[in-house]
């Protein structure tokens, strides 16, 4: 697992001057709002006659009521199941036509639909996400279909994925009333009662265009596509949204533990601990930085503190992860997950992992260490620019937690003004027991092993 | 949570064609021969960036019998201590030093080839050290005995984890029936990995390892003159040439069988069943790879539309990724389907999967379904080119693959040119269902 600086996006490289020959991301980059409420992005990028088209909701998991988990992935699934216009599995098939390439994803905070086409394709996708916007029409025989399909994913995932089935706990423990406890995917039982109703009212609620964003990243003329994008998504009435409770998790008061046993051969330990995010319209707050900074230098390349320790040097684990994301519209998790090596028990890796955090606290970070984040970071964000649909994803991303892209560039100044007294400060106030939460996978044979081969 | 799987992607795309105006197709450049090595190079100057990859002539199926994971421990423990120009390097010093340049380099091992990438920003004296590192990677690794053993003892227990994963050991199962006794059909083991030392790391080394074995190409901001320099600098070290290697078998067709000799029942408790069918196909230069591939993407791979989709998920509800596939490599080439569904599906999924496959092999596309394949092909062709990373893929598979130089500018025109006869001839020619072999794991009956 890797930290998300790489979401940053910019251009100059900490440790000389390079000149560059793409022009910096604000010049390139234009926003517009539509009378209803609808905001458009787009990101000009000329190096090759293709477009990705993305339309973000901001509407994930997270809005979920009990019961219903699961309805804003399950709406993903019936928004190919036709519209008014065009009938089931006819959006597919149109946008394969053009030469297209389609999905959909869903996350805690957001749920969005991309294509990419060829760039004199873009008005035909357009106008085809944007009809089934506010004309989405599925019956109940779809949806009877769609929804076995969507408990094929949650088996496939989660039901026989131990990996899976660990951090759904570790989830569900670390938060008692924000609604992160709940899976993505919903809870078996949750779909299993789910009716087409549900998702019926889901996309009523939060389908529409003062609750969307639509970014276009690639080959295109930006006014020209401002008249395409007023003249299909345009005319999409606003709505009143509903109200979104805060639904703040109280603090933490100890440490939790959760142990969950499932079929694998070795034992797995997860280590969670509640910090802060980048809250939108505190940009200077320095923690968020730092723990992005933290985690990189836990885990951001090979010879990173965790993996030299734990894996090569006192080798009681077999592969360590770190992960935090300061971009969410939810609470933050420092989360640092190992798998045992052979022979090692969880007791001596939770030893080794909290001996590397101490030495952590107690002595700081080298200043060389840090340095060599902040250039990886900055080489990452040219190489980023390679992808034209990974432009559009970051900026869709940063747009949902609630920042704006143009605050992306300060974001990136501040993360280089971070010293190493103020990695070492959110280590010491964060990774403490007071907000942490502990799961084990406890592995378990299966009933019926299969004879290992070739042994 | 993604709406498909990645794998209904077809795995095997190469090259470009032709489309309009200030969009030209990037031309490929070959390079000066350097030492028995082939060299070929894409100009691209928008970004201060730099693609480098290493095709060496060493994939799993020259692992010795027995010692099977030789070929990806020799890659992958490259860059855990090397010898340079200025000394020993340890494990640390290398991932610091890479991680100082904001360098990306990865290994991977497949069953023909083993690829090794650079990714480095193109100012020189960056991707300099880059390139001298990597050379000092290929050319010199020490293979420590303690590092070995390390990396031995984590493969083991990766292994071993691996071996309770459904995915794992359907695939495993399926190679060994595709491949037979092709080298490709034995996957590493417990018993394999424990038996690799030392000197078999040296001498797998010593033995694949050399600029005759060798393709370099390159993506990005440098001209002809630097990526010639980048060569000679990669392979300076590099023995030319080395002790003959004996040939491999050739790949046997996937004889006709009876079912039950065809067919694996692996029990196994999980909530789903795992299917896979598939057989013995063609190579990448195959004349007909064409219609093969145009087929396929009506059959199993045009992601929501195919057929396979329709019959088992769109309309039965039975799975979430359902695919198939043809994957073509220089010598070897299988074709392959899967899905997995809930264990006491399991019967009614393999028997729509098999009929649907069986039917499109007795009667083919209909020409509605022909052309909106060429469709899609055609009108998505500039989004198999449009950046670096995916130049870098079409160079490698052409450099691999012995492909003519332009097969990018000509891609578009070999799909608009297949035909339905083609496309039936070819997969009556290739696949028969009577040849496919098919493994089924953790199937409950009703």
């Amino acid at each position: 697992m890797r930290s998300n600086l790489l979401r940053i996006c910019f251009l100059f490289l900490l440790c000389a001057p390079i000149s560059w020959a793409a022009s910096s991301d604000s010049v390139d980059t234009h926003e517009f709002l539509l009378s209803n409420g609808l905001k458009l992005i787009i990101r000009e990028d000329h190096r090759a006659p293709t477009v990705a088209h993305m339309t973000w909701y901001r509407a994930g998991s997270m809005d979920e009521v009990n019961g219903r988990t699961g309805v804003a992935h399950v709406l993903e699934h019936m928004m190919f199941k036709g519209t008014h216009k065009v009938k089931s599995g006819e959006f597919s098939r149109l946008v394969a036509a053009v030469g297209g390439r389609e999905n959909a994803f869903t996350s805690r905070d957001y749920t969005a639909y991309f294509q990419q086409v060829e760039k004199s394709k873009l008005d035909e996708v357009i106008k085809l996400e944007a009809d089934r916007m506010s004309n989405l029409n599925f019956d109940d025989a779809e949806f009877l279909k769609e929804i076995q399909v969507v408990m094929e994913e949650r088996r496939l995932r989660t039901e026989d994925n131990p990996s899976s089935l660990l951090n759904e706990s570790l989830m569900a423990t670390a938060y008692m009333s924000s609604p992160y406890r709940h899976p993505v995917v919903g809870w078996m039982n949750d779909l299993q009662n789910m009716k087409a109703a549900d998702a019926r009212d889901w996309y009523r609620s939060w389908y529409a265009p003062n609750n969307a964003t639509v970014v276009i990243s690639g080959d295109v003329d930006p006014q020209q596509i401002l008249q395409v994008v007023e003249k299909y998504y345009g005319v999409i009435a606003m709505k009143e949204l509903p109200v979104r409770k805060p639904q703040i998790e109280p603090p933490q008061k100890g440490i939790k533990q959760v142990q969950v046993r499932a079929p694998a051969d070795s034992a797995q330990l997860a280590m969670a601990w509640k910090v802060p995010r980048l809250e939108p319209g505190k940009l200077d707050d320095p923690e968020p930085y730092a723990l992005e900074l933290l985690t990189a230098v836990l885990d951001g390349y090979d010879n990173a503190r965790l993996n030299r320790t734990l894996v090569k040097q006192e080798k009681v684990v077999n592969d360590v992860g770190v992960a935090y994301d300061m971009i969410s519209r939810g609470p933050g998790l420092f989360l640092i997950s190992v798998s045992m090596a052979k022979g090692k028990t969880i007791a001596q890796a939770q030893a080794s992992i909290r001996k590397a955090l101490d030495d952590l606290k107690q002595k700081g970070i080298l200043e060389s260490e840090l340095k060599r984040i902040k250039v990886r970071i900055l080489s990452d964000q040219i190489y980023k620019r390679d992808s034209i649909f990974g432009q559009a994803m970051e900026i869709g991303t940063t747009e949902m937690a609630g920042i704006s892209w143009k605050d992306i560039d300060y974001i990136l100044k501040k993360m280089q003004t971070i010293t190493p007294e103020q990695v070492q400060a959110v280590a010491k106030k964060y990774l403490v027991d007071e907000g942490l939460t502990i799961a084990v996978l406890d592995p378990q044979a299966r009933k019926s092993e299969v004879s290992k081969e070739g042994k | 949570m993604m709406k498909a799987l990645k794998n209904s992607i077809l795995v095997c795309l190469i090259t470009l064609g032709c489309f309009a105006t200030a969009h030209a197709i990037l031309p490929i450049e070959r390079l000066d021969s350097f030492k028995g090595s082939k060299g070929y190079l894409v100009q691209t100057k928008a970004l201060p960036m730099v693609d480098i990859e290493v095709s060496i002539d060493a994939g799993h199926r020259f692992d010795p019998s027995g010692k099977s994971g030789l070929a990806d421990m020799t890659a992958g423990l490259m860059n855990y201590g090397v010898k340079s120009d200025q000394g020993m390097l340890s494990e640390a010093q290398i991932a610091d030093e890479i991680a100082d340049l904001g360098a990306n380099i990865s290994l991977s091992v497949g069953g023909e080839r083993t690829i090794l990438r650079i990714r480095s920003l193109s100012r020189k004296d960056l991707r300099d050290r880059a390139v001298k590192l990597t050379a000092a990677m290929l050319s010199s690794p020490t293979y420590e005995t303690k590092i070995v053993e390390r990396e031995k003892q984590r493969t083991i227990t990766n292994l071993l984890e691996a071996e309770t994963k459904p995915e794992f050991i359907l695939e495993r199962r399926f190679k060994k029936s595709v491949y037979g006794n092709y080298p490709l059909g034995t996957t590493p083991t417990i018993k394999s990995v424990a038996a690799v030392s030392v000197n078999d790391l040296m001498q797998f080394h010593k033995q694949f390892y050399r600029s005759d074995r060798m393709i370099v190409s390159i993506v990005g901001d440098v001209d002809q003159a630097q990526a010639n320099e980048i060569v000679q600098t990669l392979l300076q070290k590099i023995p030319q040439s080395g002790a003959s290697i004996a040939q491999l078998p050739e790949l046997q067709r996937s004889p006709v069988e009876p079912l039950a000799q065809r067919e694996i029942q692996i029990p196994f408790d999980s909530q789903q069943a795992h299917i896979t069918m598939g057989m013995t196909a063609v190579t990448r230069s195959n004349p007909d790879y064409f219609p093969l591939l145009v087929g396929n993407y009506v059959l199993g791979g045009g992601g929501f539309v195919s057929r396979l989709m329709a019959e088992v998920r769109e309309k039965r509800g039975l799975a979430y990724s359902v695919f198939s596939y043809f994957a073509p490599g220089k010598d070897t080439g299988i074709f392959q389907a899967g899905l997995q569904t809930k264990s006491d599906q399991a019967a009614m999924a393999l028997e729509v999967m098999s009929s649907t496959i069986a039917k499109f092999i007795a009667d083919g596309p209909t020409p509605s379904e022909l052309l909106a394949a060429k469709s899609n092909l055609v009108n998505g062709y500039p989004l198999r080119i449009d950046n670096n990373r995916k130049l870098l893929d079409n160079v490698s598979s052409i450099a691999w693959n012995d492909l003519p130089l332009d097969t990018m500018e000509i891609w578009t025109k070999q799909v608009e040119a297949v035909t339905l006869e083609q496309v039936s001839a070819a997969f009556q020619k290739y696949l028969a269902m009577d040849r496919m072999k098919i493994v089924v794991l953790g199937a409950k009956n009703k």
